[in-house]
């Protein structure tokens, strides 16, 4: 049974629920566009993009905001069950780390605006792009997962977290290693390490999201669940 | 295979049940069991049987020539379909509310004995404590108190259905049959009603059929959805609420077209 | 075609023109009945208020040209009415019940309910003649008892039908309710259905006293008349229709003025009783 929020006998109320469901993905993309402007004002020392960033947080913010109320509207007057309920469950929380990560996008170009005058280093923050490039792809498929209610690639998406993790680990143990070769690049490191963490933050509010999902299609809530018992039990039950 | 609920012990069993208006098959081969000391709701949209399934439990329908019943409604080990026991003993265990109030044109006070004194002789003192735990039970009491020997009829809607309650509850049944009892009654009758069934559920079995989604996701624990006669799915309130197995309940609880 | 929604539309003058019509000619068929009932109302009155004095119910009905009253037939009639009545109303109470309650839509029910309505407008004559042929001509002797019998049979059907009528129009929801409480169908019945339906079978009770309170045809070949003061139900008994059928036909005067009195007297209480009967059925609702 795979949800659709349509054919409900009130028109105005399958209206209400893909306006919410539509809101979504226009915030997503707003999400995915200020993590790639973020990285690119990083990688290319670029002010003015770092703070236009900065500046469209605030569209982020009001986003997460009207799709709030907009659900505490359904909610209060149309008291949705089931597959619905659901759907208004996971937008509210899907917006949360939405606004969680357009967070990190901003804290990451407050970083590049703060970088932006000083020397880059020899590799161009190579590592991050790589990280970032990982982690924006993540959170496209979340979206695209979302937008297509479909529980198997959410569970595909959830898996790259632990990747992105693995990534993320190896930059601070690098990091780590030069700053003790030395000293004179700990705050160079230190930055580094700060962008990364920030992106190894979206990759966990992106596994967040594909929880949703697959709580969403699947009517099973499976956050604090290992990916290999959520895929026996998503997979093993009605399809 | 019929449908039970997980922990819990079944007061009514029932097993293969159809039913029959004349030529027209009502229920289609229900089999279900309703736990005890806890509140089931049947859904469904009209005409699929709700009704007709909790009138078979006090074989309502021996009133009416052309109606029959087929299976086993098993309660306390007994079939009540078969049994041997006379019908108004039977019924005398399983109260009923209907859809309006009807009192008994008589003094609000004699509304409630009348049940009592069909199977136990009371002296006054008795009946009048007795006539006292009704309407306490029924939290009609504090209205009612100074005015029982008004007529029944004198009384508001919602006042008239609790005082209906209050009338089942005297006879002290083991199960309650509440048949759509709200929806005559505005949303604080409404709301009485729903606390007073949350109340009565520790001493009771209690089936209760709402065309009220919302009522069904608020009083009961378990809910049977019912379609065209048969019984399609029948659960824990929440998950029928949350993550309702069939394509045909989903739609239902969800306002879809059928 | 269509028309300005003016008064000048003609599909609407038509329209009121033909209302008017029609309240007119309904008005006036109101006052045209209206108008005899009131003529024989004061005619009645106006004849018969003089005769309406306390020895009209002291005293029994004079030879010709003597003074009197009409007391033994304002007694034989009260016993007859009396008894016909207790004899009537459980039998058609009963019969009601039957109908209502076990043979609802039956055949036996439906025959029954048919044969009831057949005998509800048959004439009274009919019935007066049946008991005379049935009972006055085995015994050889009128009597009140045959003019009671006579009564009792007019008054069944009109019983049998309000107590039909009546406790069909009890709920059903009611019913259930009673039985839902254990409650056995004969309690159900004596203790819920007929409180419920009490004014209307009560009322329906009344209107057969009325009915038969006035009637004369039965009458005339069953209890026939007796000169004198009796209240032997096995001998012939003085009754008011009758009587006033025999002193309105006779050529002396002071008959005609107590057979005005004794018809001022049936029409008064048959007006009284119908207005205790619609007060009954007034305050049931």
């Amino acid at each position: 049974m795979e949800p659709t929020h349509t054919h409900h006998i009130s028109r105005q109320y399958n209206a209400e629920l893909e306006e919410i469901r539509s809101r979504v993905l226009q915030m997503g993309g707003l999400v995915e566009q200020q993590i790639e402007q973020a990285l690119n004002a990083l990688v290319n020392g670029d002010t003015s993009l770092g703070e236009g960033v900065i500046m469209d947080d605030t569209k982020v913010n009001e986003l997460d905001v009207t799709i709030d109320e907009e659900c505490q509207h359904i909610i209060a007057r149309r008291q949705p069950a089931a597959s619905d309920l659901r759907l208004v469950m996971a937008v509210i929380k899907t917006i949360t780390d939405l606004e969680r990560i357009g967070d990190e996008a901003e804290k990451i170009a407050r970083m590049a605006v703060r970088l932006a005058d000083g020397e880059r280093p020899k590799n161009n923050y190579a590592e991050i792009q790589t990280l970032g490039n990982h982690v924006r792809t993540m959170v496209h498929d979340a979206l695209d997962a979302f937008a297509r209610m479909d529980a198997q690639a959410a569970l595909q998406t959830a898996r790259e977290d632990r990747q992105i993790d693995q990534k993320y680990e190896s930059i601070i143990r690098q990091m780590i290693t030069f700053m003790m070769e030395d000293p004179r690049t700990i705050t160079r490191a230190l930055d580094v390490i700060w962008a990364a963490r920030a992106l190894e933050r979206i990759g966990d509010h992106a596994r967040n999201i594909c929880e949703y999902i697959i709580y969403l299609v699947k009517g099973k809530d499976v956050r604090h669940t290992s990916l290999e018992q959520i895929e026996k039990e998503i997979l093993g039950r009605r399809t | 295979m019929p449908l039970t609920p997980k922990t819990t012990t079944p007061k009514i069993s029932v097993r293969n049940l159809n039913f029959y208006y004349g030529e027209f098959h009502a229920l289609k081969n229900i089999s279900l069991d309703v736990p005890e000391h806890r509140v089931t709701a049947f859904i469904g949209p009209s005409g699929c049987g709700k009704s007709t399934l909790l009138r078979t439990f006090n074989r309502m329908y021996d009133l009416y020539p052309k109606q029959r019943a087929e299976g086993s409604i098993e309660m306390d080990g007994e079939n009540l379909l078969t049994t041997k026991q006379d019908i108004s003993l039977l019924r005398s265990k399983i109260g009923m509310v209907f859809q309006k109030p009807t009192p008994f044109p008589m003094s609000i006070y004699d509304n409630i004995a009348f049940g009592v004194r069909l199977f136990e002789k009371l002296n006054r003192a008795e009946m009048e404590e007795r006539v006292e735990w009704a309407l306490h039970k029924a939290a009609l009491w504090d209205e009612v108190k100074d005015k029982l020997d008004q007529s029944g009829l004198s009384l508001s809607g919602g006042q008239q259905q609790r005082l209906c309650i209050a009338r089942g509850v005297a006879v002290k049944p083991e199960v309650l049959l509440l048949d759509e009892p709200t929806s005559a009654l505005d949303p604080i009758s409404t709301a009485k009603i729903e606390e007073l069934v949350a109340e009565l559920k520790s001493d009771y079995t209690i089936v209760i059929v709402t065309h009220n989604m919302q009522q069904a996701a608020r009083v009961s624990d378990y809910t049977a959805f019912m379609y065209l006669g048969e019984l399609m799915e029948f659960g824990d309130t929440d998950t029928i609420f949350t993550n309702p197995a069939q394509k045909h309940t989903e739609d239902y609880i969800t306002g879809r077209y059928g | 075609m269509s028309y300005a929604k003016t008064a000048e539309n003609p599909i609407y003058r038509r329209r009121r023109r033909t209302n008017v019509l029609m309240l007119s000619l309904s008005s006036g068929t109101v006052v045209f009945g209206l108008f005899w009932l009131a003529w024989i109302l004061i005619v009645l009155l106006m004849e018969g208020t003089d005769s309406l004095r306390p020895a009209l119910f002291s005293e029994s009905t004079p030879p010709p040209g003597a003074a009197g009253g009409l007391a033994n037939a304002i007694v034989g009639s009260l016993l007859m009415v009396g008894f016909g009545t207790l004899i009537g109303t459980p039998v058609g109470i009963f019969a009601g019940t039957y109908l209502a309650e076990y043979g609802k839509t039956s055949v036996l029910a439906r025959a029954t309910r048919f044969i009831n309505d057949v005998l509800l407008s048959a004439p009274s004559i009919v019935i007066g003649l049946f008991i005379y042929a049935v009972y006055v001509a085995k015994v050889k002797h009128f009597s009140g008892w045959a003019g009671s019998l006579a009564l009792a049979i007019i008054v069944v059907p009109v019983v049998v039908r309000t107590t039909d009528d009546m406790l069909r129009l009890v709920p059903n929801s009611l019913r259930e309710a009673a039985v839902a409480l254990g409650c056995p169908q004969w309690k159900m019945i004596t203790a819920i259905c007929y409180r419920a339906a009490r004014a209307g079978i009560g009322t329906g009770v009344l209107l057969a006293i009325a009915r038969i309170s006035g009637e004369t045809a039965p009458l005339l070949f069953t209890a026939l008349n007796n000169q004198f003061f009796s209240t032997d139900m096995n001998q012939p008994m003085a009754n008011l229709p009758v009587v006033i059928f025999q002193f309105a036909m006779s050529p002396y005067d002071e008959w005609h003025r107590l057979a005005w009195g004794g018809a001022a007297l049936i029409t008064l209480s048959v007006l009284g009783l119908n207005i205790l009967a619609r007060t009954l059925l007034a305050r049931k609702t």
